[in-house]
């Protein structure tokens, strides 16, 4: 019984397609970039001597970097498929299906969306791995053998995000219980102690202390130690002060906004400054990274250039940049779509408010506009801040790097700020589908 | 010239297969409360939407008539006849359709910030509207910490608060108790027919019909009646409510040429 039920609501509603092709977009994107940076990062062990181990933990630290954007869209994607079934299992709850059969349905409905869209997604892993293939290390080209991934893998990655579209079901059926709006409307926007900020400011000063103390560490291991500490300090620090600091800047922005657009985009961050940062957190880290990075690879690159350094060495700096460069582009890709798939899920929520909105004459740019500045400004003060706070914790060699090699700094900055078009861009893809939602009758 | 505010002729709408509107014409007078009463699925909110603009009939046409003169809405472009509704009229929905993020006293300056007003004067006069309808103290509360007729309270503030020569609503009572519903029928017509203003309003339930001026039965897309409702109706409203002055015009408002809203002056 449960499975014809499940067959007939998976048939597209009176809500249109939309509702079911998107988690299927959002699920196919996922495994899609999520096999590709398996695929890129697996290449690097086809190596064996003495440098394949150097190359090995950059990897780690780019996957590490990559996973966080990874999960909030793969979190997106699942709370999106959760959604769309919400109003027609309530039908069914009214009609006396009991609540297993209810959760049942949500299960085997959101495993389904998932199911397909990593169906697409491995479609897509293969489209775009002939690019990949290309993407030059260690002198030359990785290669269709190096990035194409075993079976076993292409088996293993679409059922784990078949798993988590499910565990996201499951947790998603218990808000329904409580009422996804009344979640929303009734809890206070939420305070964070002065307590962080301290924190952090303390850490960060550490951070720069331990940096400017480098020439001290006599031995390579210690060394390490102290661009660990700063570097893992700081990224700490950067979760922790992150939403405290975005939801200053929002409360600021609520104040003193004069237009409408203004006010709704405040408000929207301030309800939950917790969110607002999660969906561009990834941004943070790779922000961070690739000023952290970037900075001293210019710095060895300046000195390269002086003909102390062997064939080995430079490729590896070459290598490191175009590591920094594929993560910063990957990072912001993921928080583009992100974005994008939490936009839509946003607008399907809220279609009833969008509608009386343009009912009053709200005009519908001024809508588009306060949702793109609630997204916008966080990923500004985000990717700006973490790129400000890494060059601080290395000011000494920032500052040396911006005499010796400013093209270096400029590259970053450029990388930085093309992220942060790209997630505009994916904000622009969910225009049409708020056009529809306000207008439809 | 006719002194009708709103007069509608001949509308028919069509969704897909279904004939929401079959020929309908009415005409509204400035000042009355005119309630539409039908049942689920007769064609009243698709009426309703027509008359304010919100939906284009198939044929047929509606007229406004605002400060300088008669406008035929049905032929303003979407952006036009968006603006009509942002200057002219004002709307309360069943669940109020607040923004629950806002507070209640920038739920109602938005509608004025809409309109061009800078934000401080805008929250000044959206001050004295909720203090009107008896919501004082609680301005900066967000529309969670209210209760449903607090709520639509606020949105009857935010329907009003631009000086809209007519009100549209929805079922504003739809979602709340009997007692509350009272309590917010009293201020919704208070608030607008009180002030001289034109309250058209949807509803199902006869108590709530019962307090209007004027009655239209529709149903199967067509008006199958009109009457009076009975005297004791509308005298069984609460205190009245004291709006302050309408807002003045926001400076910039009027690049596109539209009808001041007859209420406004």
């Amino acid at each position: 019984m449960i499975g014809r039920v499940a067959w007939l609501l998976a048939r597209p509603g009176s809500s249109g397609a939309a509702t079911l092709l998107l988690p299927i977009t959002a699920f196919a994107i996922v495994t899609a970039l999520l096999l590709t940076v398996i695929g890129g990062a697996q290449s690097f062990w086809r190596w064996t001597d003495d440098t394949a181990v150097g190359y090995q933990l950059l990897a780690v630290i780019a996957l590490v970097l990559l996973v966080v954007p990874l999960a909030s869209l793969g979190g997106a994607a699942a709370r999106l498929s959760a959604r769309r079934r919400d109003d027609r299992l309530a039908t069914l709850r009214l009609l006396g299906a009991t609540p297993a059969t209810v959760s049942a349905l949500a299960v085997i409905e959101s495993a389904m969306l998932a199911l397909v869209g990593s169906a697409i997604g491995i479609v897509g892993y293969f489209a775009i791995m002939p690019g990949i293939a290309l993407v030059p290390f260690r002198g030359e080209p990785l290669g269709i053998d190096g990035v194409l991934l075993p079976a076993a893998v292409l088996l293993v990655v679409p059922l784990g995000i078949v798993l988590l579209a499910v565990v996201s079901a499951v947790l998603g059926l218990r808000q329904v219980v409580i009422s996804p709006l009344g979640v929303r409307t009734r809890q206070d926007a939420p305070k964070l102690s002065w307590l962080r900020i301290a924190i952090g400011a303390a850490v960060i000063v550490l951070a720069f202390g331990l940096m400017s103390g480098l020439q001290l560490a006599g031995e390579a291991s210690v060394l390490f130690l102290f661009l660990g500490a700063a570097f893992g300090g700081t990224l700490a620090v950067l979760n922790l002060i992150g939403p405290w600091v975005i939801r200053l800047v929002a409360q600021g922005q609520a104040k003193r906004a004069t237009k409408p657009a203004k006010l709704l985009a405040a408000r929207s961050v301030l309800e939950s400054p917790k969110a607002a940062w999660r969906q561009v957190s990834g941004v943070a880290m790779t922000s961070f990274m690739a000023v952290f990075a970037g900075v001293g690879i210019a710095l060895i690159d300046a000195m390269g250039g002086s003909g102390e350094m062997d064939r080995e060495g430079l490729e590896l700096i070459t290598d490191i940049r175009t590591g920094i460069l594929i993560t910063v582009i990957g990072s912001f890709l993921m928080v583009a779509c992100s974005v994008g798939v939490n936009q839509a899920a946003g607008i399907l929520d809220r279609r009833e408010l969008y509608r009386s909105l343009d009912m009053l004459g709200m005009p519908e740019p001024t809508m588009d506009a306060a949702r793109r500045r609630a997204v916008m400004s966080p990923l500004r003060i985000t990717a700006i801040g973490s790129a400000v706070v890494a060059a601080v914790v290395m000011l000494p060699l920032t500052g040396i790097t911006l005499i010796v090699q400013p093209l270096a700094l400029l590259v970053i900055a450029g990388v930085l700020a093309a992220g942060i078009g790209v997630v505009a861009l994916g904000l622009v893809s969910t225009r049409p589908m708020l056009r529809r939602a306000a207008e439809s009758a | 010239m006719s002194s009708f505010v709103i007069e509608a002729s001949g509308l028919e709408k069509s969704f897909g297969p279904t004939r929401a509107l079959a020929g309908v014409s009415l005409a509204v007078r400035t000042g009355e409360s005119l309630a539409i009463m039908g049942a689920s699925g007769s064609g009243k909110t698709t009426l309703l939407h027509c008359l304010a603009g919100i939906t284009l009939p198939d044929a047929g046409t509606v007229s406004f008539l605002g400060g300088t003169g008669r406008v035929q809405v049905n032929s303003l472009g979407e952006r036009d006849r968006s603006r009509l509704r942002r200057e002219a009229f004002g709307f309360v929905f069943q669940q109020g359709l607040l923004i629950p993020e806002l507070t209640a006293i920038e739920n109602v300056a938005l509608a004025l910030m809409l309109n061009g007003m800078p934000r401080a004067r805008a929250e000044e006069h959206s001050r004295g509207w909720l203090a009107a309808l008896g919501l004082a103290g609680l301005e900066d509360r967000r529309i969670g910490q209210l209760s449903g007729g607090q709520a639509q309270r606020v949105a009857i503030a935010r329907a009003q608060v631009t000086g809209a020569s007519v009100v549209f609503a929805d079922e504003p009572t739809g979602a709340l108790d009997s007692a509350t519903s009272a309590e917010v029928m009293g201020a919704l017509l208070h608030s607008t027919v009180g002030q001289g203003r034109t309250l058209v309003l949807v509803t199902h339930d006869p108590e709530v019909a019962a307090r209007c001026s004027r009655i239209v039965d529709v149903r199967d897309g067509l008006i199958v009646g009109e009457r009076m409702p009975q005297p004791n109706g509308a005298a069984a409203d609460p205190a009245p409510v004291a709006p302050p002055a309408p807002a003045p015009p926001a400076p910039g408002a009027t690049a596109v040429p539209l009808p001041a809203p007859g209420g406004r002056a």
